[in-house]
């Protein structure tokens, strides 16, 4: 009866790589337009349908994948997380070789599991009210946005490193080095070094969810999962159900001891349908066979570890939280350098949609959407921000707009979206090197991409440091003409702080007026 | 050109022999470009044709054909202008075609290998897409089965080596590409286009390509750091594409409106008298009007008036 297991596992690996290949290849592959759903697993997942939809106060077509999933939990139970959440199979292969010999019984409490179901309806009721931070806790959207920030760097990192110092070795080595070296460079690895403010505090964070397996096997699933708590809800009276031939049976507790979830309670018998994930585990180790999975009548499922105070309370501090939010100075004063990406949809609306997977920053092909720490709030936490001194937005380029899973980023057709003002930029004329009569320069606007410049330069004198007056090409910016690109302040040669810089005042989102 | 050591002495010893002579002639080089009487002479091929392709082979025959430039064996590094992500029409970069003719000549000398490469503005990946430039190159060599001797490919971070450069007038060391330094001959291979700093950008700007670092700063004396650039890596020829000039907003342009058909190819073993010839014919200027090519001049890197210059137009 091992067949199903290993349906499972195959599932599980199957699901993995199909993640990994679609993250691999959320890149610009000389191609204008990706050519897969690269976003296909944020689509699926009703928790953050459910939410970007309650927050945003909109039907969000791009989502109706999610619904499918919900349709399908509701009919065969929560089927997801044991076969097709790529982080449940990160967490099991973790499980299987980092903590394959630690004994972990009864380390944390069984009555940790209702955790995941206050957060949920805390959450929930937070997104009722506009206010959106399922991105913490989704798990999903925690996968995508480690790879991106953290995870994926540093492995790119490490062996770029490694064959660097292979490249520079004596003798025979790079021969051998540099063809693996070309193929994982034109397979796998980043075409340059990515790098993200925040990738740190991200990779601790899923160490951390990761470490909890020490304690519990699927601690992160049983006891913090939201979209667990959501898909236990929706699939306790699913189909596809463990039941027990009890005549067979003789109780001898391996199934119970050996779960990984411990949906398997008191009575061997008794499942609790909401926390079993079919991950066929019971079945594959059961000595008497007699355990089975099928569509026919069993036992009534297991109470949900639920009370009708645990869901109020924490419904109303969820609902509670809000105003204190919406009291916050941000919202009238934005920081100016909380630059967007091109077609995002105005702040407010922005952040009840976007999902924080960081889908955008994985794409963006000059490394310059960025997460953001505090610029956008604490409740804007990991949104995209466009950091220019890092990497600007390249003028021919749509690709954020493409992959954004909630739509929080509108795809834009490419005439339009050179014709969307981020901001504008400034020129800091007491640092600018004509502007203080220090030195020749002009780079800005030599690289400015708009077809008829947005920065243009005057001739004027100047009077140099040393007393003498001299003619110098000093840049103006056109307004009219500039789109909030950033690559001035990119390519500025002002080595800390660039003298020509980019603020969000006139950005498209906000104006609602396109530029000319 | 002139490989390292001290290989100006003849040209300074005649600038300064001229005296008087040589500064009335600087100023005022154009015209005429009259062959200097007992100087040494540089040719410069003008070629006008209808495909750029012919363009390109017809000028490097003027001065002699490819033979007189790359020898058997050689390893060739040739560099185009691919800096911006920007299509052929626009005339940012090298026309393709013009880049592949230039290989092509190369490698019918028997050039071991021709490397193809540049150091972006833009993301590189889409300055070689959509240049047009990367398509065209491995498409000649798949077809001619040349996918050895002839790659395009993209500059790495690790393979830029500090380099010092004696006698620098402004940059005593900077990265430069290794494969451009380890090469035995580099074709450059410019687009000829409007350039807000420098005037205009030929032949002497388009070296930039192989520099690492920041490269924003060089702008704040571009000139003297053209000359050092040149110095130390010396090009055997150079070859302008100027079948499409960008006028206005260049370098990187955009607009169709600013790109005006010219129809002509420059070249020269003297990267100096190339960018003369250029910007005298296709912009109507004298190096006194552009500050690097004057400096180049000036500084004895290669022609230092136009008398030298021997025009050879077909």
């Amino acid at each position: 009866m091992k067949t199903t297991r290993t349906l499972r596992r195959a599932s599980q690996w199957g699901v993995f790589l199909l993640f990994a290949f679609l993250f691999l290849n959320t890149e610009y592959k000389d191609n204008d337009v990706l050519p897969y759903a690269v976003n296909l697993f944020l689509r699926l997942d009703p928790l953050m349908a459910g939410a970007a939809t309650l927050a945003g106060r909109a039907l969000i077509g791009l989502v109706w994948p999610a619904l499918v999933v919900a349709l399908l939990t509701a009919v065969l139970g929560r089927f997801f997380c044991g076969w097709f959440c790529p982080l449940g199979a990160v967490i099991d292969a973790v499980d299987a070789t980092v903590f394959r010999k630690v004994r972990r019984r009864d380390a944390v409490l069984v009555s940790w599991r209702r955790y995941k179901f206050l957060i949920l309806f805390f959450l929930a009721a937070s997104s009722l009210f506009t206010l959106q931070w399922v991105f913490l806790f989704d798990p999903i959207s925690i996968l995508i946005r480690t790879f991106t920030v953290s995870v994926f760097p540093a492995l790119n990192f490490v062996l770029h490193r490694t064959f660097d110092g292979l490249y520079r070795a004596p003798g025979p080595i790079p021969w051998i080095s540099e063809p693996v070296y070309g193929l994982l460079k034109s397979h796998f690895l980043a075409f340059e070094q990515p790098v993200f403010r925040t990738s740190a505090f991200v990779g601790l964070l899923f160490l951390g969810i990761l470490a909890a397996e020490g304690y519990q096997r699927r601690f992160w699933c049983r006891n913090l999962c939201p979209l667990g708590g959501l898909l236990a809800l929706v699939g306790r009276f699913g189909l596809f159900r463990r039941r027990i031939t009890e005549a067979g049976c003789t109780r001898c507790g391996l199934c119970e001891s050996d779960c990984r979830m411990a949906a398997i309670g008191g009575d061997v018998a008794v499942t609790d349908h909401g926390e079993c994930i079919g991950c066929m585990d019971c079945q594959a180790i059961c000595p008497e066979e007699v355990i089975h999975f099928s569509g026919k009548e069993g036992r009534k499922p297991a109470a949900v570890d639920l009370t009708r105070r645990g869901v109020l309370a924490s419904a109303a501090l969820g609902a509670v939280t809000v105003p204190f939010f919406r009291v916050e100075a941000y919202g009238k004063a934005q920081d100016p350098l909380l630059i967007r990406p091109p077609g995002a949809l105005p702040e407010r609306e922005f952040l009840a949609r976007c999902t924080r997977c960081g889908e955008c920053m994985r794409v963006c092909i000059a490394n310059g959407l960025q997460p953001t720490w505090f610029e956008a709030g604490i409740e804007g936490m990991w949104s995209p921000i466009l950091v220019s001194r890092i990497g600007y937005c390249e003028f021919n380029c749509t690709l954020c707009g493409q992959v954004c899973p909630t739509g929080a980023i509108r795809r834009l057709p490419l005439p339009e979206k050179r014709k969307t003002k981020l901001g504008l930029a400034y020129v800091d004329r007491s640092r600018c090197l004509p502007w203080v009569g220090q030195a020749d320069c002009i780079v800005c606007e030599e690289h400015c991409p708009t077809w008829s410049k947005a920065i243009v330069f005057r001739e004027e004198r100047t009077r140099t440091i040393g007393g003498e007056w001299r003619i110098f090409k000093k840049p103006y910016i056109d307004e009219d003409l500039c789109v909030g690109c950033g690559i001035c302040e990119t390519k500025c040669p002002l080595t800390d702080r660039a003298a020509v810089l980019v603020t969000s005042r006139g950005e498209t989102r906000s104006t609602g007026v396109l530029a000319r | 050109m002139n490989p390292g050591g001290c290989p100006f002495s003849r040209r300074r010893f005649l600038q300064a022999a001229g005296g008087a002579a040589g500064a009335l002639a600087a100023s005022v080089l154009f015209p005429p470009l009259l062959p200097a009487a007992g100087g040494k002479t540089v040719d410069v091929g003008v070629a006008s044709a209808a495909s750029p392709a012919e363009r390109a082979r017809k000028a490097v025959a003027l001065v002699g054909g490819m033979k007189s430039f790359v020898s058997r064996g050689d390893v060739v590094v040739l560099k185009p202008n691919i800096g911006w992500d920007r299509t052929p029409e626009q005339g940012a970069n090298t026309d393709p075609e013009f880049v592949v003719a230039v290989a092509e000549m190369c490698l019918a000398e028997g050039a071991r290998s021709v490397h193809v490469f540049d150091r972006t503005c833009n993301d590189a990946r889409r300055c070689y897409v959509n240049s047009g430039i990367k398509d065209a190159v491995e498409q000649f060599a798949r077809k001619n089965r040349v996918e050895n001797a002839l790659r395009i490919y993209h500059v790495e971070d690790r393979k830029f080596v500090r380099t010092s450069i004696p006698n620098a007038l402004s940059i005593k060391e900077w990265d430069l590409y290794r494969d451009a330094l380890e090469a035995d001959k580099i074709v450059n291979v410019p687009i000829a286009k409007h350039h807000s700093l420098a005037g205009i950008t030929l032949g002497l700007k388009n070296m930039m390509g192989i520099m690492g670092g920041n490269r924003g700063q060089i702008h704040q004396r571009l000139p003297e750091c053209l000359v050092d650039i040149h110095r130390r890596v010396p090009v055997a020829l150079t070859v302008i594409d100027a079948g499409r000039v960008l006028v206005r907003n260049g370098p990187s342009g955009g607009n169709l409106a600013d790109v005006k058909p010219f129809g002509k190819a420059f070249a020269s073993r003297d990267v100096v008298a190339a960018d003369v010839v250029a910007a005298e014919k296709i912009f109507r200027l004298s190096p006194r009007d552009v500050g690097h090519i004057g400096k180049a001049m000036e500084s004895g890197l290669g022609v230092s008036s136009g008398a030298q210059i021997r025009l050879i137009e077909g």
